[in-house]
């Protein structure tokens, strides 16, 4: 626990609230610090935001276009990766696989199949329900490409969780890590993780989604699980929608 | 002979809070009072203890009116869900700002606990909820700026202030 005075460097073995050497609060320069790391991430979740605005017109500017949608996540990419990069190595370790065991896994690739097929028939029931608008078939949008299955699965079942879980589960965390405990990181990633996806109504199932890929990410310091059940679940999704674009 | 015994007790405790101290220290770990400095240094140490009580009396003021600031919209935003409601018969709409106004109440409570997490999240809700809106109807993101700018004004005030209200303090 020994940490050096930031004013004048000197050594202070227990916790104190004043430095002994030039009566610096040890208090205040945390609150400094602490104030920087939440404004670091509140310009992250702005930053995401402001993308995502920028995305919606993309879209609707450039409907299926193949190179508006490289563009718009390598533009993701490069937002998280820039926000990464303040603070890199503990991030980079997140990519360890030290802590994975065949339990583990079997954990990982069994949930999603649940949380696919709940979100699937029931959560989409209820969308259509209460908006009257059906919910949009995610392989039907790629059709207009050669290989749709090809860039739908890159789009929706392997860029998304990647960058995803590096931004929440991975430069967000590490960030609300150093100004508050573990427990309330992993609510604030799952609520931001909610949030950022728009919509009211999924915000009710991605809070519990976030919550357990937060708490997977607590407990083995590692992204591969998140990454690993993000990628199925949204794989079945679309295997699903596959599955009814070719039944119908 | 009386006064010895006074002066080794002043080297090794603190006048102010009486916490004992080694001879190589300048300053009181625990409250900061200068144990070598002059009269002037002293001085300077209590204007500075009166100034920081007030500085957290204010803070938490602003926490107090940010979680306020966080009930109001969501009052506002239920009222005006059954307004639309009775107006348009629009269940999903009703539905909708119901949601969001119990998660505003929701935070507003929570941060009476952990003030800073909750009016982070609160000030994040609602700047996303501004997008939403603006992104279905760009012109709501003009109607009533100054109101915006208000309510984020508080929000951010409170959160400042919530990061410097620390459990150490």
């Amino acid at each position: 626990m020994d940490i050096n005075c930031k004013h004048c460097n000197n050594l202070l073995e227990q916790k104190v609230k004043f430095c002994s050497q030039c009566g610096q609060s040890v208090v205040k320069t945390v609150t400094n610090t602490k104030i920087k790391n939440v404004n670091i991430i509140i310009s992250f979740y702005i930053a995401m935001l402001v993308f995502m605005v920028i995305v919606y017109f993309i879209d609707l500017n450039f409907p299926f276009n193949l190179e508006a949608d490289l563009i718009v996540e390598t533009g993701f990419a490069c937002i998280v990766l820039g926000f990464a990069s303040l603070n890199f190595k503990p991030v980079l370790r997140l990519y360890n696989i030290k802590q994975l065991n065949l339990k583990l896994i079997g954990f990982a690739v069994l949930t999603p199949i649940i949380t696919s097929f709940f979100v699937y028939f029931f959560i989409e029931y209820a969308n259509y329900l209460f908006s009257d608008v059906e919910a949009a078939n995610y392989y039907e949008s790629y059709q207009y490409l050669d290989y749709p299955l090809f860039w739908s699965i890159l789009f929706i079942a392997i860029l998304p969780p990647i960058i995803e879980e590096l931004a929440f589960r991975g430069v967000l965390f590490n960030q609300l890590l150093k100004v508050t405990n573990q427990k309330l990181t992993i609510i604030a990633t799952a609520f931001l993780f909610a949030l950022i996806h728009f919509s009211i109504f999924s915000f009710l199932w991605i809070f519990p989604f976030g919550l357990l890929l937060g708490y997977l990410r607590y407990k083995y310091n590692t992204l591969w699980l998140g990454i690993i059940i993000h990628f199925l679940h949204n794989f079945i999704i679309l295997m699903l929608d596959y599955y009814s674009f070719y039944s119908f | 002979m009386e006064e010895a015994p006074k002066i080794i007790t002043n080297a090794l405790e603190c006048k102010h809070c009486d916490t004992p101290h080694d001879e190589a220290s300048l300053f009181c770990h625990e409250c900061g009072y200068p144990l070598k400095g002059t009269e002037e240094d002293v001085a300077k140490f209590y204007a500075k203890r009166v100034m920081d009580k007030r500085k957290s009396k204010d803070a938490e003021k602003k926490i107090k009116s940010a979680r306020t600031t966080l009930y109001v919209i969501a009052g506002i935003i239920m009222v005006f869900g059954f307004f639309i409601f009775l107006s348009s018969k629009d269940v999903t709409a009703l539905i909708i700002n119901i949601i969001v106004g119990v998660i505003y109440i929701v935070l507003g409570t929570w941060s009476k606990q952990k003030p800073l997490i909750a009016l982070l999240l609160g000030l994040l809700l609602y700047l996303t909820i501004i997008v939403i809106t603006a992104i279905a109807e760009p012109k709501t993101l003009v109607s009533g700026i100054i109101w915006k700018i208000v309510i984020i004004a508080y929000l951010g005030k409170g959160i400042h202030s919530a990061s410097s209200v620390n459990k150490l303090a």
